[in-house]
């Protein structure tokens, strides 16, 4: 941020869910994260755009705020960004108070406040249409000459307006307005109030019949006490259903892209040691992953479906009392939430929680939300619990189960927790806003997903493919005659291997998957590619698919004594494990950063590592002693 | 305060959020307890319109047309009268 430090900075402050992201993303081309809901922005984001005569300013995305009192970590962050007293950023030069048309009441307040700093302020009328929509009789006009500032209505989400406040926010930028109302009698907060009443009175005049919206008739079923638990079982479900079978079809065009990528190089490169690396190596490391891209698209588009509607706050309100029972507040459950798509933006919104030690709480337990990453593994895994030919819906009743045993014993610990960290000294009461309705952005919601996909595209190209490398050297060096079992026992790898299997035994894995173990601690994917690579079987001459096709490989698997290596008690075992391992080193950062303390981070990993590893001796021996296999 | 507060209300007419009907539009008198600030931050206002729509562990009420979720405890301190 510090390159250009002579730029103009202009920051972009307002109420939540008033559409400050949406308006910075559709001002510097951005593609922030926004979502219909408060509290999606919780960190400060820095952007620039060109004013019409060509003149290049600096644009500062705050997160919202109710006022300048802070109370939540977010909450502080906007005010200290706006008062220039945030390290690294510039402080503002102007104010850009995004402020929802339909709501003037609540969100005035704030500009009032905004321009008692004594800088100048332009206001972005924003969601006009929604406000015209309510029957709100709107006179921007007006406002501007109340207050002395220029006003300009917009519809950020459909980049409405934003010429005409590109016109406003031109240089020299417009002087800071007189705050008159500060002069009189009683205290500031209340003559502020007036003013703010007085306001809605002459420019916003509201319908007096209350109209039963949409969503109105939404909330009747979504915030119903069994109704409402009823459609977030059913939305839940419906979501991993259509992930099992909307991606089968893309996944079998990637398998079969990749087995004949795989045998057109093993025709093309000539016999040897770069054959080797290339067709044992790279390829089947790589696809493993890359395969599962379908799954992380879909998980991503319907996060973000439910996330950009609206029900996100409708399904914090219905937790709200379940999480109570676990030492949390329904707003506790926004990010977790976040979390199942990537516990690090989980973790990050978190700020929005008043409470700080449920805030830690809350952090501590979020990486049991399954993430995305461990998609590739639960896929990989479940299916070969289920004969081939059954149908998708109880594949996706194992993922549900899943993620419910994440969740459930997330709540669990996070009770035990919240009671050892003691009651806060100044209670916190839930409160919520709950957004109306709104259609998806669509053209947010798709660039977000194409971003994804393009990063896990590139993870798979740089460091999947980096690993699969060092784990194909692994696996070749130092190098001897005999079977291919022989020579992996004689490899790195299978000495590796024999090391840790004493200590995966008792889980019910041999060495190779301890080895596939071990090795996903770098990133929870490279399971599969270490599964990949160990398992895979040179057979050339064969159909293109079977290269693909790792499942059919590992499930005829066995122990050297001829026992199948996988049983459906080993497999449950190995899910266990993952769903509750921490296995992720840019979370552990995050978490340390954000819980201030490295041994808040330290002591997650060892507690979560080495609860996986009871909780899949549990599993395994008990099944075991009632005669499982 | 309690004083003050009588004084203030007509007292046959006047209760918490917590004690007023589902579905009716009631207005605010006066917000009294520690979590007062950020009550009015988030636009609960004395003279604004407010109305009740759902009961349970956190109420469901409408402010100037936006839907806020509030704890009980929350509610007990927001003093409304029906709207006349």
């Amino acid at each position: 941020m510090s390159d250009s430090p002579a730029l103009e900075t202009i920051a972009l402050v307002g109420n939540p869910n008033a559409g400050k992201t949406t308006l910075f993303n559709a001002l510097t081309k951005s593609i922030e994260r926004v979502g219909n809901y408060a509290g999606v922005t919780v960190a400060v984001k820095s952007g620039e755009m060109f004013t019409p005569h060509g003149r290049k300013v600096r644009v500062l995305d705050l997160p919202g705020c109710y006022s300048l009192r802070s109370s939540s970590p977010d909450e502080k962050i906007a005010r200290d960004a706006l008062l220039g007293e945030a390290p690294d950023v510039p402080k503002p030069d102007l104010a850009l108070c995004v402020v929802d048309a339909s709501n003037l009441e609540r969100h005035l307040n704030l500009v009032l406040q905004v321009i008692e700093l004594g800088i100048p302020v332009v206001i972005a009328l924003n969601m006009v249409d929604v406000a015209e929509g309510q029957g709100l009789r709107l006179d921007p006009a007006k406002l501007s000459e109340e207050l002395g500032i220029p006003v300009v209505p917009i519809q950020a989400n459909a980049a409405k307006g934003l010429v005409e406040l590109k016109q406003a926010l031109r240089h020299p930028l417009p002087h800071a307005a007189e705050s008159p109302w500060i002069a009189g009698e009683g205290d500031s907060e209340t003559r502020r109030r007036q003013t703010v009443a007085r306001l809605c009175n002459l420019v916003a005049r509201r319908p007096d019949a209350h109209q039963q919206t949409l969503s109105d008739k939404l909330d009747a079923v979504f915030l119903h006490p069994l109704w409402g638990w009823v459609s977030f079982l059913l939305i839940m479900f419906a979501v991993f259903w259509a992930i099992f079978s909307f991606a089968d079809i893309p996944m079998g065009w990637i398998e079969t892209g990749l087995g004949n990528l795989g045998n057109w190089l093993g025709g093309v490169i000539p016999e040897g040691d770069l054959r080797s690396l290339v067709v044992d190596g790279a390829v089947p490391g790589v696809s493993g992953v890359l395969v599962f891209l379908p799954q992380i698209v879909l998980l991503f588009l319907f996060i973000g479906l439910l996330e950009s509607s609206g029900y996100m706050a409708r399904a914090a309100y219905l937790m709200d009392g379940f999480m109570s029972k676990a030492g949390l507040s329904g707003k506790a459950f926004l990010p977790l939430f976040s979390s199942y798509a990537c516990a690090i933006p989980g973790v990050m919104a978190t700020r929005t929680i008043d409470s700080a030690k449920e805030r830690l709480v809350t952090i501590f337990v979020a990486p049991w939300m399954s993430c995305s990453a461990r998609l590739p593994v639960y896929f990989l895994i479940v299916p070969l619990l289920l004969h081939e030919d059954e149908g998708s819906w109880k594949q996706a009743l194992i993922l549900f189960a899943i993620y419910t045993l994440g969740t459930l014993s997330a709540f669990v610990v996070s009770r035990v927790l919240r009671g050892r960290l003691g009651p806060d000294k100044t209670p916190n009461h839930f409160l919520l806003e709950l957004p109306p309705f709104r259609s998806p952005q669509w053209s947010y919601i798709l660039r977000h997903v194409l971003d994804r996909a393009w990063s896990f595209i590139a993870k798979a190209g740089t460091l999947i493919l980096g690993l699969s490398i060092l784990l194909w050297a692994l696996k070749t060096y130092p190098k001897s005659e005999g079977s291919d079992s022989e020579k992996l026992a004689h490899s790195a790898m299978g000495r590796i291997g024999a090391v840790i299997e004493p200590v995966v035994k008792p889980l019910g894995f041999d060495g190779r998957t301890g080895t596939a173990i071990l090795t996903s601690f770098a990133a929870r994917e490279v399971f599969n590619t270490t599964m990949g690579i160990i398992f895979n079987v040179e057979e050339t001459d064969d159909e293109a698919a079977t290269r693909g096709r790792l499942r059919e490989v590992i499930s005829s698997a066995t122990w050297p004594d001829g026992r199948p290596l996988f049983t459906p008690l080993s497999l449950i075992s190995l899910l266990v494990f993952y769903i509750y391992a921490l296995q992720c080193l840019p979370t552990s950062a995050v978490v340390a950063r954000e819980a201030g303390s490295w041994k808040w981070a330290a002591g997650q990993f060892a507690f979560m590592s080495g609860f996986a590893y009871l909780a899949s001796l549990v599993v395994f021996q008990i099944g075991r002693a009632f005669g499982l296999s | 305060m309690a004083h003050a507060l009588a004084n203030e209300l007509t007292a046959d007419s006047a209760m918490t959020l917590n004690q007023a009907r589902v579905g009716c539009d009631m207005t605010i008198q006066v917000l009294s307890g520690p979590s007062c600030d950020r009550l009015r931050d988030l636009g609960f206002c004395e003279q604004l319109q407010v109305r009740k729509l759902a009961n349970g562990r956190n109420l469901i009420c409408s402010v100037c047309g936006t839907r806020l979720a509030i704890s009980r405890e929350l509610a007990d301190q927001v003093i409304v009268a029906p709207v006349r």
